[in-house]
């Protein structure tokens, strides 16, 4: 739509503006950053603040909204 | 995916349809408020009205945060984003939202250093890099999204970084509500509570809906079947004659919230005495700005913003759509003047924003598809 973050478009929820989270899968965890590397479902990995869900382990799911795990899902199925 | 793929099964989406056809009384017009944008985005991508009997009606509420920014903090931002040497970030929606004169998009073509980021940890990064730059973040969103500038600012202070700032628009859920709830514009039966603001704040702050008004509350998920369980839980609560706040989310949402979230919102934030929202006007206590401790890294302490409100485009009426008082396509301009790729109004910008789900999805009209 405005062409400049594919997130905003019409077929997807706007997870950065619109208050709406994601679930992520966690790959690794680095306790000393308290930081995440995480998936989401398409595949793309990124660095996730834990500080909040802690504590964290490889194999959980996440609700993750701008960068930030709001609720720890527990181990995924 | 598993808490998805089980959320969207069409099947089982029409037989809760046809409790939620049993649980109605004919007769008797129903009106529920979906509180969150992105419920507002799931009814229409999935079509979960057209399930429903004629007489519920859902309305659209003023959970989009986009759409509530007044023009006049727009223009602050911009005004921010034109000071030499900074470089404003933001998320990329709040780019297109027009202030009284243009949007951040048209600053930028003009020359200004703005950019998009995915989080508020991405402004952070961004100043690190450019530690002879003042880098501001314009934050928006409810207690979902002010974890992550809370948790950004106690990272920027423990870092010792003094290029960094922010302008702070966060918004709370609560108080907006309230002030629905008094105009004597609307009557509402009950609300379809927001699923994500409330794993950080529980659900305990919606109990006054039913204690002080009489009006259920159900927490709900974004996938249609969520949506179509919560709107039976509303109207079973209407049919046996009870109020309260129920959590069909709770495979998400704790009861009592996210309490190392709250303590950190508590630190780093603190309450305005008032703050304007687009079409609600001014609302006490509904809106954060940064507390004392971290009032150096407030941007509106550090630079000069004019400050001043700006009333709405008088074709606008974005008010009485973020109200639920008239529908999108009842709006003057609608799909005509105002459009996702023109849009006069912050609800046509947002793909959260109620015309804009109307619009993407073909709601032109009050004709619902039959099922």
């Amino acid at each position: 739509m405005s062409g400049l973050a594919p997130h905003c478009g019409p077929d997807e929820h706007c997870i950065t503006c619109g208050d709406e989270a994601e679930p992520m899968r966690v790959v690794g965890v680095d306790t000393a950053l308290r930081l995440a590397l995480c998936e989401d479902g398409s595949g793309s990995r990124r660095s996730v603040e834990i500080e909040l869900v802690e504590p964290v382990s490889a194999g959980d799911r996440l609700l993750v909204h701008a960068d930030v795990a709001l609720t720890n899902l527990g181990e995924s199925a | 995916m598993r808490f998805v793929d089980e959320f969207r099964d069409a099947e089982l989406g029409r037989a809760v349809a046809g409790e939620i056809l049993t649980a109605v009384e004919p007769g008797r017009h129903y009106k529920v408020m979906e509180v969150c944008g992105g419920h507002t985005h799931s009814i229409y991508k999935y079509g979960v009205d057209d399930l429903l009997p004629e007489n519920v009606e859902l309305v659209h509420g003023p959970g989009c945060p986009v759409c509530v920014i007044p023009m006049g903090r727009v223009d602050d931002g911009i005004a921010v984003a034109q000071k030499p040497g900074v470089i404003f970030t933001c998320f990329g929606d709040m780019l297109r939202i027009p202030g009284s004169d243009g949007t951040l998009l048209d600053a930028k073509a003009a020359g200004a250093d703005i950019r998009m980021v995915y989080s508020p940890l991405d402004a952070l990064r961004i100043a690190r890099e450019h530690p002879d730059r003042e880098v501001v973040f314009f934050a928006i969103g409810f207690e979902t999204t002010a974890p992550s500038t809370a948790l950004t600012l106690k990272r920027a202070k423990q870092e010792g970084l003094t290029n960094f700032s922010c302008v702070c628009n966060h918004v709370t859920i609560v108080p907006p509500l309230r002030a629905l709830l008094e105009s004597p514009d609307l009557r509402l039966d009950g609300f379809i509570g927001p699923g994500h603001v409330s794993t950080v704040v529980g659900a305990r702050p919606f109990s006054f809906i039913p204690a002080d008004y009489g009006k259920p509350v159900v927490i709900a998920g974004f996938e249609p079947l969520d949506i179509l369980q919560a709107i039976h839980m509303i109207l079973r609560q209407l049919a046996e004659g009870r109020s309260g706040v129920e959590n069909q989310y709770s495979r998400v949402v704790p009861w009592e919230g996210n309490l190392k979230a709250l303590e950190v919102l508590a630190e780093v934030f603190e309450l305005r005495p008032h703050f304007e929202w687009r079409g609600l006007g001014f609302i006490s206590q509904s809106a954060l700005k940064l507390s004392a401790a971290y009032a150096d890294f407030d941007a509106e302490l550090r630079f000069d913003t004019p400050g001043v409100r700006v009333a709405d485009p008088k074709a606008c009426q974005c008010g009485e759509v973020l109200k639920g008082v008239i529908k999108p396509f009842e709006c003057k301009v609608f799909g005509t003047a105002c459009t996702p790729e023109h849009a006069i109004g912050t609800c046509m910008v947002s793909p959260e924003g109620a015309c804009a789900a109307y619009y993407n999805y073909g709601r032109f009209a009050r004709e619902r598809e039959v099922v």
